[in-house]
């Protein structure tokens, strides 16, 4: 692929990464540094891209990979609670979009939820239902078999059930 | 709809994609990206008036024999630039900061505009490390900020905030310090530097602490300034 067309195409999934970033570094400024460091990464490994595969899913590779290797430490990671799941307080974000009050507690419950499951699960489920990539895709960016992506998936989306379960979210609990 | 994993009402899924808010690229995150996508936007272009095999020869030859060093240099050489601007600036605060003490915290609003920096918030000090002044400057032709931190022995550090250009901080050199993992230098005139990237700027710590311990605290400066910092880029 021609470098021009590369950056071209690298540039469009811009808005998909930050998004992941947000949801990965849960701040603002390490989101916007990460997102950078992956353009730069993408840029001096461009050649190792091959054309014919999924740009997309290549980029989220390395962000995540970078993620991994610069941004995660394990005393940022919230300790579990007795329940298996993350304490720690709301995240924190400086420009969140413009939501009505009900809405916006809601999506606070949800993102709360969701920072409640650990990453291995939570990547998994995002790229597969928020970014819409195949399991094949989501596989090979979390460097494992597409079963363990479909545990995974599934077991994120169990969690979440139960976690928006003690959140009370409306309309989510089952019918008696 | 149904879920492909587990073949049941997708619900989770469609709450998922439904309610949870998206978090799209700032235009500053975009500009930044494609300063970094576009490096050699601005650079002359060649020649049209060669014929086109001289072109090519001319080309192929330039590629080889300058431009393919200078471009493996190009990364090197704007850390190493940045490292002299980073020390110039210590040089200059080390000189003139006692005299400008008075600048702040009114110097600030000026500073910001001047520099095309926003601090949303800054470390202004503790027990020990004081800010003791903010500077505009220029950093590779660009505008920036300096500020200027003293510590409680009477050692200088010098923050410098430059909108751009995109370096790639390399990895070699790159230390764990909190929770950030920034470049650490030791350069052979007697400073130390620490490089990294915040909100899409260029930022380097420069001090005259070299020594083993001196590093130490001056990771510790590092940290407490990149904790409690937080810069917007203007333009």
């Amino acid at each position: 692929m021609a470098d021009d067309e590369f950056r071209q195409q690298a540039l469009q999934h811009l808005d998909a990464l930050h998004n992941l970033a947000v949801y990965l570094t849960r701040n603002g400024s390490e989101a916007e540094d990460l997102v950078q460091e992956t353009y730069v990464r993408a840029l001096r490994f461009s050649h190792r891209f091959q054309p014919g595969t999924h740009l997309r899913a290549w980029m989220f590779q390395i962000l995540r990979n970078t993620f991994l290797t610069f941004y995660r430490l394990r005393e940022r990671e919230p300790a579990l609670g007795e329940a298996g799941v993350a304490d720690g307080p709301a995240p924190m974000f400086h420009d969140a979009p413009a939501q009505d009050g009900e809405s916006q507690s809601a999506h606070m419950d949800l993102e709360g939820a969701l920072r409640r499951i650990p990453e291995e699960f939570r990547t998994p489920l995002m790229l597969a239902e928020i970014e819409g990539l195949s399991l094949d895709d989501v596989a090979r960016i979390m460097d494992c078999p597409v079963g363990t992506v479909k545990s995974r998936i599934f077991r994120a989306k169990e969690r979440l059930r139960t976690l928006l379960k003690d959140y009370g979210q409306p309309g989510r609990e089952q019918a008696p | 709809m149904t879920n492909p994993v587990d073949n049941e009402p997708d619900e989770t899924g469609h709450l998922l994609r439904g309610a949870l808010p998206r978090w799209p690229a700032p235009a500053r995150l975009r500009r930044a990206v494609m300063e970094a996508l576009n490096p050699v936007e601005g650079r002359s272009r060649p020649s049209l008036w060669l014929p086109p095999a001289l072109a090519a020869l001319a080309a192929a030859m330039v590629m080889v024999l300058w431009l393919a060093p200078a471009l493996r240099r190009e990364n090197g050489n704007q850390m190493e630039y940045l490292s002299r601007a980073a020390i110039s600036e210590h040089a200059r605060a080390v000189l003139w900061s006692d005299t400008r003490a008075d600048l702040l915290p009114a110097a600030l609003p000026r500073v910001m505009e001047e520099s095309g920096v926003t601090l949303n918030w800054v470390f202004t000090g503790d027990d020990d490390l004081q800010l003791i002044g903010a500077v505009p400057t220029v950093v590779e032709g660009r505008r920036a900020m300096s500020l200027v931190y003293r510590d409680r022995d009477g050692h200088t550090v010098v923050y410098v905030i430059s909108p751009g250009p995109i370096v790639a901080i390399p990895e070699r050199g790159r230390v764990q310090i909190d929770r950030w993992r920034p470049l650490l230098r030791k350069e052979s005139d007697g400073f130390s530097l620490i490089v990294w990237r915040q909100a899409g700027l260029v930022c380097v710590m420069a001090s005259d602490l070299v020594s083993e311990g001196d590093v130490g605290r001056f990771k510790q400066y590092f940290a407490k300034v990149r904790a409690s910092t937080e810069l917007t880029k203007r333009y």
